[in-house]
Order: structure tokens, then C-alpha cells, then sequence
């Protein structure tokens, strides 16, 4: 991610350009649509689990009217278990992305605020964190402590901060020999209101742009976790769908429709917050901005 | 036939803001031998108009009007291949090279030898390295140094070793576009000695681009005045700077506020200090003179019909209301 | 200066490692819901069978005993004993390694490849079609996961047309070292390799098309095209080397993600190596096996890490003299 300027971060029309740019526009399209159907869609179709056909004709059938988007090994309904995965996917993806945003801008707040030995500390710590194999990581922590929804949120949340930490210290290092932070303290204001009032607020829109950007990493981490038997047996998201399919030979069966729905889905909810990501690195950028 | 040749010269950049017009309607002609400046503040249109020569413009710069002529040869009439074939070896560039001009990751001897691969394959790599040596030396540069890259030299010995690459293909014309800006005191007065030095002992022509007046007079014989796009005085060295303490009318506001800025050409430089204010918006229809806003002397006249360029006397054009033609003898 | 440097760079490199190693006995030894615990607690043991665990383990030992134990094994190549496959560790993961070596250095290679040209392509075209068409098809390839990719590549060409080998890494019955069974492995291979240069190659494509764009923009660019470089050459000889830079720091984080994508990939595919491994010991709770791999991983991520670095040095004369 590039080097923000302040003087950007304070510009109203963040969102304005982000609608502009057509990526922007498109991920925030694709963001709503999402949002919609997997927050919505449930309770329109709610999913009944108790609903198992055992017999030959209800297990593993293409779409048709009765079925959507066909059934599952268990002779489920594919689309009602899709429209409440994506809950479940999005669930873990909010909860983990949360914990690691407020870990690693905290800590980058704090190390780019303080520097000095705490920094040194701190960053040395990040490094150390930044190196280790992120999803093999998440994979042993799951192994070691337990696959319920929460727990994997944790294990993604507390395995996701590094970059963002990393980020968001180097932009506070740079801002607080500003003039402005200078000018503030020589007032007497307390440390914790030069970085509430003055700091954070200049920093917002890179976390923001981290925020999405981990928020994808996040989903595609709890689907890889899912996918290999490590999610939650009762919540079924679209990376556990995946998994069922997998281990029920969609593939060899030829049941597409077992695999591309919540493939599709992982797919569009990760491509929407990457596109907004990328987007906006570009909107807050002002040297690829003069490019346009 | 003129070394170049520049005639009502447009160019337009696309902006978010709309179209800017950075260059409107300038003139201008180098001859073999001449040493002119162009002067004025960032934004002007002064580099936009010294990399229109080769066709260097940024991508969101078009040429809306004019021509340009080199050797008498239309560079609007040239594709790409010619245009590369006559870069460096017709018109070549002395940038800022105490900033980012060279090359990070490449040595200096590599970049200065790149010139001459390009554009005279036949000669022998011995031959090409032996001239990359001279041209180091003509700037003062060992031998020795010749293979550091660019962070290992000063800001002054970058600038020179970009004079030495300027001058690897014997070009006609050699645009300096800021060669002293970023420069401590002696590396400019030595970059500016070996600039009047060159002028003398090669001929080419020279065309330095500042917004320093002060180090432009010493070097060029001729000074363009540029303001918001437009040629606002022209004239001979001596010219502009004898009528520094004549009358209004004899010589630009502008100009005279770019003077005053430097009492003495050795003191300490500061940008007019007595113009406050921002150039007008070039996105933006200008109605009157483009230089109003910041004048002390603007009438209701100057803000509602821009003047037009005026002859003071023979080869000093003035482009101001209050300008009076003295009696030519 | 130059000595010094590398001094401090080898002794950060061993505090890492042995960070890392400690991190490793932490997470499996020290931790609640350690694999020693819960083995004990599913109860399948009888007493005696428990003391021989707690022997095994050396959990008789106090916990800084344990620690230096475990320092010592480690430091000789021990990496313990596989409960599912009644072996040492060492041999159980002696074959996965070269496979793993093979498809994610193959895999690597091709990704760094395509991903470069690609965003060069993109670069040299800023803002055009082309670039537009590159900088979304990579972020849509960057947003599905690996096993999802995979799965999708074993429908397209392992079920409807019947093109290539879709699982394993060999087909039984060639007799192996020969012309052909190299080749048969190199079918097995296309497949789980294509996987990962799709999904990775767009990394690197985004990574080089966005640095390229920034350096395109660079004073020394303008002086090249005045001296009347050829835009090629512009973009390879002089923009190129300079954008390669934040590639070869891209390159670390790089390591850690296709290491976790091999883990997928080998799972779809069946390919035996390290992710495999890992898959299967998650599956059967063998922990042993776990443990050394995600130790091996990390190990590879730091080392290559290192060699990152020292590319970068080698990239760059500013650092390299200072």
C-alpha cells in the first residue's frame, strides 16, 4: 500500500471518488448485492435442516423448480444452505477482521506514536508475526483449540494484524513531526487526545482501506480452514459446503452446482471488498490519482 | 534557416478540472550560438514548452496549435522512431539531476555510454568509453569516478555529470530545464560557469529554463519572460536589465517584480517578494490582462482587454497596456 | 561496514529461528489444549498406556527441562514420533518435502514469470483496456480460493474433457527414473501448479503493475525518453529493475501465502507432499506431524525472507554501499 498524504485523508470526497472510479463503483455494487442476499435472503428461505431426503431421487440432484441450485449429499436444499452460509462466512470474516483492525492499528498507533524502545519492541514483535506462514498458522491454532465459529474468528483475527500494524505505523511516524501535532502539544494537550483528535482521524481512511482488505484475506481464510474439516460442524458456511462437496465426489459425480454455488459466493464477497481495496489505494494515492 | 524555430505555440493539458491551456500562443526562435532563458514561476508553462520541442509531453498534454521547427524539419510531421533518432543527437536535456534525473540503479558511465549506444551503433564500445571519460572530464569528473552510481556523488557532481550526458551526441541545442535548482551556492556559480564556458567553446544553442532570473542573466544573452502560459516581455539580456530602474512602460511589471527580488544577483534569493497572490487558474477563460490580480498598477482597462506583445524597441517586446514604444534609431 | 552488516544480519536470522522454534514448542507443549492434553483427556488411554505418553513426551520432566529437551531434539533433527504412522517424523516427512519442493518451486517459477510480464504489460498501457482487462482478471483470480480454483481446474480438464491426470503425482505401474515416468510426473504436476500460478500470478501482476506505474512517473524515465530510448527498452532496461524492488519484498510475504495454498492444492489434488501431510495429520489429530511441519514452513518463510533481503542489496546500490 502507498504512502498517503494527509491532506487527503481530510478530503470529504473520499467516498465521491471511490464512486467514481469504476472498480470503486463496481465493488460497492457487488458489496449491497451481497450484504443483501446473505442478510436478507434467510429469512425469506429459511433453511431446514431436518429437510434430508435419504432416498436415491433427492441426494445430489441438478437444479430444477422445486430445487434451485440442486440438492446436497444429504438431499438438502443447496441454495437455502448457501443464503445462510454466506452468514456464517461473513460472521467469521467481520469478527476476525474486527479483532485484527483493532490489534494492528492499535499497535501501530502506539509504536508510530511513542517510537523509541516501544516501538522497537513492538515492531520487532510485528516482524516476527509478519514472517510466519499466515493460513498454516491459522490451520495449527484451529487443530489446537477447536473449530466452533467464534474460536475461528479469534485464530484469524489474533493471526491477521502485522500489515496493518506495519501500515499504519509508518503513516503516524510520519505525521506526528507534523507541525500540527507539534503545535497541539506545546498546548498541553494529553498524548491520548493528540492521537484521539489529531492522529486518528488522518489515519482513518488507511485503516479503512486495510479494513477491506483484510476482510477478504479473512473470508478466504475461514473458507480454506473450512474446507479442510476445520470449520464449524453445526454452522455450515460456504467453505464447509465446499468441504461436504468435496468429500461426497461432487467433482466425479458432476454435481457443478454443488460446488459453483458456494464457490461463487466466497468468490463475489471477497472480489467486492478486494475491488473496494484497491480502489480506494488508488482514490488515496495522490500520485497514481494525477494518472487517471 | 534557425536552429528552431517556434511558432504560436498551443498546448493543452487534460485535467479532472477541465482543460488547461499551459503554453498559449508563444513564439520563440534559438539560433545556432544563442543562449536564451526562459524565466518564471512553477506553473508558467516554461518546461511544458522546453519538452514540446522533442514531442516530450505527458501523456495528458497535447499540442493544440502552433509548430515547431528544428533545422527547419516539422517534429509534428515525425513518427516515433524519428523522433527517438533525433532526441539527444538534435536537442538534448540537462535535467535536474541533482534530484531523481539519473538513473538510481545505474551507474553513471553506464547511463552516459547509453546515449551513445543508441544513437551511433557503429562506433566501437573502446571508442564510446574513451569519449565518456572526456565528457566526464570536460565537467570535472575523474576518471576514477566514472563507474559510482548516482547517490555516491554530490548534488553539484550529479548536475555535472548530467551536463556531460547532455553533451554526449554533440547536439545542436541543449535545453537546461532548472540546472542550479536544489544546488548549494558554489555548485550553482560552478554550474553556471561551465554552462557560459560550454556555450563559448561548443557553439550550440542553449535554451535554460529558471525561475531564477538572477542565474539565467548570467548565463543567456536573451530572456523570455513566461506568465500563465503566455511570453509576457522578451528581450536581450542587456535590454531587460538596463531598463531595471527606468520608467513603467519600458519594461513588465512581472519582470520587474522578478527583478527586485534580487537586489543584488549574488545576494540571497527569494521569489519577488513584493508579488503576493497565485497566477490566474488556467482551467479556467482568463478575460483581460492575465497579470491584473497581482498588479499594482492595474486599471479597470488591464482587467476587461488583454494587451497584446509590444515593441519597446527593436528585439524587446513588452505585453502590457502601459507599454511605449521608444523611438527606434 | 560490509562485514558488520552481514554479522548483524546472520545474528537476526538465528534470533528469528530460534524464536521461532521456541514460538513452536509454546503453541504444541506450553499452551492449554496442547496436543499432550488432549490426547490424555479423550480417555482411550488406560493408565499405563499414559505413562508411556507422559514418558514419551518427556512430560516428567519440569517445563523448562522439557524446553531445553525439545531445543536439543530439534536442533539434532528430532522431530518426534508420528502416532498415525508409527515412524519418526523425519522419515514420514522425508519424500513430502521434495514433492512439495517440486510443485511450489515450479509453481514459483512460472507465477514470478507471468505475474512480472503481466503487470508490465498492464503498466506500459496504464489506464488502458489492456490494463484494465489484467488489473481485474488478477483481482478476480486473487479473490477465489486456492481449493476453489483447484476444484474448478479437476471439473474443467479432469471430468469433462479427460485431458490430464487429476490426482497423485504418478500413475502406478511405470517403472520409475525412466524418460517416462519423469514425464508422467510432469502431467501429474500441470494441474496443482496451474492452481497455484493462477491464483498467486495475480499478486505479482498487481504488485509489479502498480510499482511500474509509480516508477514510469520518475524524473530519470523523462531523462531516458529524451535521450531517446525505445518505450521497451524504457520499461526493461530502466523502469523495470527499479519497480523489481518492492516485487522482491512482495516476494517474502509471497512464500507464506503459496505455502498455505499448497496445503489446498494438495488436498484437491493428492499430491504428497507437505500440505498433505498436514492435512491429514489435522484430519487424525497427529499432532507430532503437525508440529514438525508447521515448523519446517516457518523455517522456509524466514530463510527466504533472508534471501530476500539480500536480493534487494544486490538490486540496489543505495543500500548496498551504506
Amino acid at each position: 500500500m502507498s504512502v498517503l498524504d494527509d491532506d487527503v485523508a481530510r478530503r470529504p470526497g473520499v467516498w465521491r471518488d471511490l464512486w467514481r472510479d469504476r472498480m470503486g463503483r463496481s465493488g460497492l455494487i457487488m458489496m449491497v448485492a451481497v450484504l443483501f442476499v446473505v442478510l436478507v435472503g434467510p429469512m425469506i428461505f429459511p433453511f431446514q435442516s431436518q429437510s434430508f431426503g435419504t432416498s436415491s431421487a433427492s441426494i445430489l440432484q441438478p437444479p430444477s423448480a422445486a430445487h434451485w441450485f440442486g440438492t446436497t449429499e444429504l438431499g438438502q436444499d443447496v441454495f437455502r444452505q448457501f443464503l445462510l452460509g454466506g452468514r456464517i462466512s461473513l460472521y467469521v470474516g467481520v469478527f476476525a477482521t474486527v479483532i485484527a483492525i483493532v490489534l494492528g492499528a492499535g499497535l501501530g498507533l502506539v509504536s508510530g506514536y511513542y517510537a523509541g524502545w516501544r516501538d522497537a519492541v513492538l515492531m520487532r514483535i510485528t516482524d516476527f508475526f509478519l514472517v510466519l506462514p499466515t493460513l498454516p498458522l491459522i490451520i495449527v491454532l484451529a487443530a489446537l483449540f477447536g473449530q466452533s465459529i467464534v474460536i475461528t474468528s479469534l485464530v484469524i483475527g489474533l493471526t491477521s494484524w502485522p500489515q496493518t500494524a506495519r501500515i499504519i505505523r509508518s503513516q503516524v511516524l510520519s505525521l506526528r513531526e507534523r507541525a500540527l501535532v507539534l503545535r497541539v502539544r506545546s498546548l498541553g494537550a494529553s498524548n491520548y487526545r493528540i492521537m484521539a483528535r489529531h492522529i486518528l482521524p488522518n489515519v482513518a481512511p488507511l485503516i479503512f482501506a486495510n479494513l477491506v482488505l483484510v476482510l477478504s484475506g479473512a473470508i478466504l481464510a475461514q473458507a480454506a480452514l473450512a474446507f479442510l474439516g476445520l470449520g464449524d460442524p453445526v454452522q455450515v458456511s460456504w467453505g464447509t459446503m465446499l468441504h461436504n462437496a468435496f468429500n461426497a465426489g461432487a467433482m466425479s459425480t458432476g454435481a457443478w452446482w454443488y460446488i459453483l454455488t458456494p464457490g461463487a459466493g466466497i468468490v463475489v464477497m471477497v472480489l467486492a471488498f478486494s475491488l473496494i481495496g484497491h480502489s480506494l489505494d488508488r482514490v488515496l494515492n495522490p500520485l497514481r490519482r494525477s494518472q487517471r | 534557416m534557425s536552429l528552431l524555430e517556434i511558432r504560436d505555440l498551443r498546448i493543452d493539458y487534460r485535467t479532472e478540472s477541465g482543460v488547461l491551456r499551459a503554453v498559449d500562443d508563444v513564439s520563440l526562435v534559438v539560433e545556432r550560438g544563442d543562449a536564451v532563458g526562459v524565466v518564471g514561476e512553477s506553473g508558467c508553462g516554461k518546461s511544458t514548452l522546453g519538452l514540446a520541442i522533442p514531442l516530450l509531453l505527458a501523456p495528458n498534454a497535447t499540442v493544440a496549435g502552433g509548430s515547431i521547427r528544428l533545422d527547419g524539419t516539422s517534429i509534428a510531421d515525425l513518427d516515433e522512431r524519428q523522433l527517438n533518432r533525433l532526441r539527444w543527437t538534435t536537442v538534448s536535456f540537462i535535467f535536474q539531476g541533482a534530484m531523481n534525473a539519473l538513473n538510481p540503479v545505474q551507474r553513471i558511465d553506464q547511463q552516459i555510454l547509453e546515449a551513445i549506444r543508441i544513437h551511433e551503433p557503429e562506433t566501437s564500445t573502446a571508442t564510446a568509453r574513451a569519449r565518456v571519460v572526456e565528457l566526464l572530464g570536460l565537467v570535472g569528473i575523474a576518471p576514477s569516478r566514472a563507474a559510482s552510481y548516482p547517490h555516491e556523488f554530490s548534488g553539484g557532481m550529479r548536475q555535472r555529470a548530467m551536463i556531460a550526458m547532455a553533451l554526449a551526441c554533440q547536439p545542436a541545442l541543449v535545453i537546461a530545464d532548472e540546472p542550479t535548482t536544489a544546488l548549494d551556492a558554489i555548485s550553482q556559480d560552478q554550474i553556471l560557469q561551465l554552462l557560459r564556458d560550454l556555450r563559448r567553446r561548443r557553439g550550440q544553442g542553449l535554451i535554460m529554463i529558471s525561475h531564477d532570473l538572477a542565474a539565467i542573466t548570467r548565463v543567456c544573452d536573451r530572456i523570455v519572460v513566461m506568465y500563465a502560459g503566455v511570453i509576457v516581455e522578451t528581450g536581450t539580456t542587456a535590454d531587460v536589465l538596463g531598463r531595471r530602474d527606468a520608467a513603467l512602460g519600458t519594461i513588465h511589471p512581472y519582470t520587474r517584480a522578478l527583478l527586485d527580488a534580487h537586489p543584488d544577483l549574488h545576494g540571497p534569493r527569494v521569489l519577488a517578494p513584493g508579488l503576493s497572490g497565485h497566477p490566474p487558474d488556467l482551467a479556467r477563460p482568463i478575460v483581460g490582462c492575465r497579470f491584473a490580480d497581482r498588479c499594482a498598477h492595474a486599471t479597470d482597462h488591464c482587467r476587461a482587454v488583454a494587451p497584446a506583445l509590444v515593441a519597446v524597441s527593436r528585439d524587446h517586446d513588452v505585453r502590457c497596456h502601459f507599454a511605449v514604444a521608444e523611438r527606434v534609431t | 561496514m560490509r562485514g558488520s552488516y552481514w554479522v548483524r544480519k546472520l545474528a537476526s536470522l538465528a534470533a528469528t529461528l530460534y524464536a521461532t522454534v521456541s514460538f513452536n514448542f509454546l503453541l504444541f507443549h506450553v499452551l492449554p489444549g496442547n496436543p499432550v492434553q488432549l490426547l490424555a483427556r479423550s480417555g482411550h488411554y488406560d493408565a499405563a498406556a499414559r505413562r508411556q505418553l507422559v514418558a514419551l513426551f518427556e512430560l516428567n520432566h519440569s517445563l523448562l527441562d522439557q524446553y531445553v529437551i525439545y531445543l536439543n531434539n530439534t536442533l539434532h533433527g528430532n522431530l518426534g514420533f508420528s502416532y498415525v504412522y508409527r515412524e519418526p517424523v523425519t522419515t514420514v516427512l522425508g519424500s513430502a518435502i521434495g514433492n512439495t519442493l517440486l510443485l511450489v518451486g515450479t509453481a514459483t517459477f512460472i507465477t514470478v514469470v507471468v505475474g512480472v510480464w503481466l503487470g508490465v504489460v498492464a503498466a506500459s498501457r496504464a489506464n488502458s483496456l489492456t490494463d484494465a482487462t489484467v488489473s481485474v482478471t488478477s483481482l478476480s483470480l486473487w479473490s477465489m480460493p486456492d481449493f476453489f480454483t483447484g476444484m474448478i481446474l479437476i471439473f474443467v480438464c479432469g471430468v469433462w474433457i479427460h485431458v490430464l491426470p487429476i490426482s497423485g503425482i504418478e500413475s502406478s505401474g511405470l517403472a520409475s527414473g525412466g524418460l517416462a515416468h519423469v514425464l508422467d510426473i510432469a502431467r501429474h504436476l500441470v494441474l496443482p501448479a496451474t492452481t497455484l500460478v493462477l491464483v498467486n500470478a495475480a499478486e505479482f501482476s498487481l504488485i509489479t503493475r502498480n510499482s511500474l506505474v509509480d516508477t514510469l512517473v520518475e524524473d530519470y524515465v523523462l531523462t531516458a525518453r529524451a535521450k531517446g530510448v525505445s518505450r521497451r527498452a524504457i520499461v526493461w532496461r530502466h523502469a523495470l529493475r527499479n519497480a523489481l524492488l518492492p516485487i522482491v519484498t512482495a516476494t517474502a510475504l509471497y512464500v507464506g501465502m503459496v505455502l498455505g495454498g499448497a496445503i489446498q492444492v494438495e488436498t484437491v489434488f493428492s499430491w504428497p507432499g507437505m500440505g498433505l501431510l498436514i492435512y491429514n495429520a489435522v484430519e487424525q489429530r497427529d499432532y507430532p506431524v503437525l508440529e514438525a511441519s508447521f515448523l519446517i514452513f516457518a523455517i522456509a518463510v524466514i530463510v527466504t525472507n533472508f534471501a530476500s533481503d539480500v536480493l534487494y542489496r544486490l538490486l540496489d546500490p543505495r543500500v548496498r554501499r551504506t
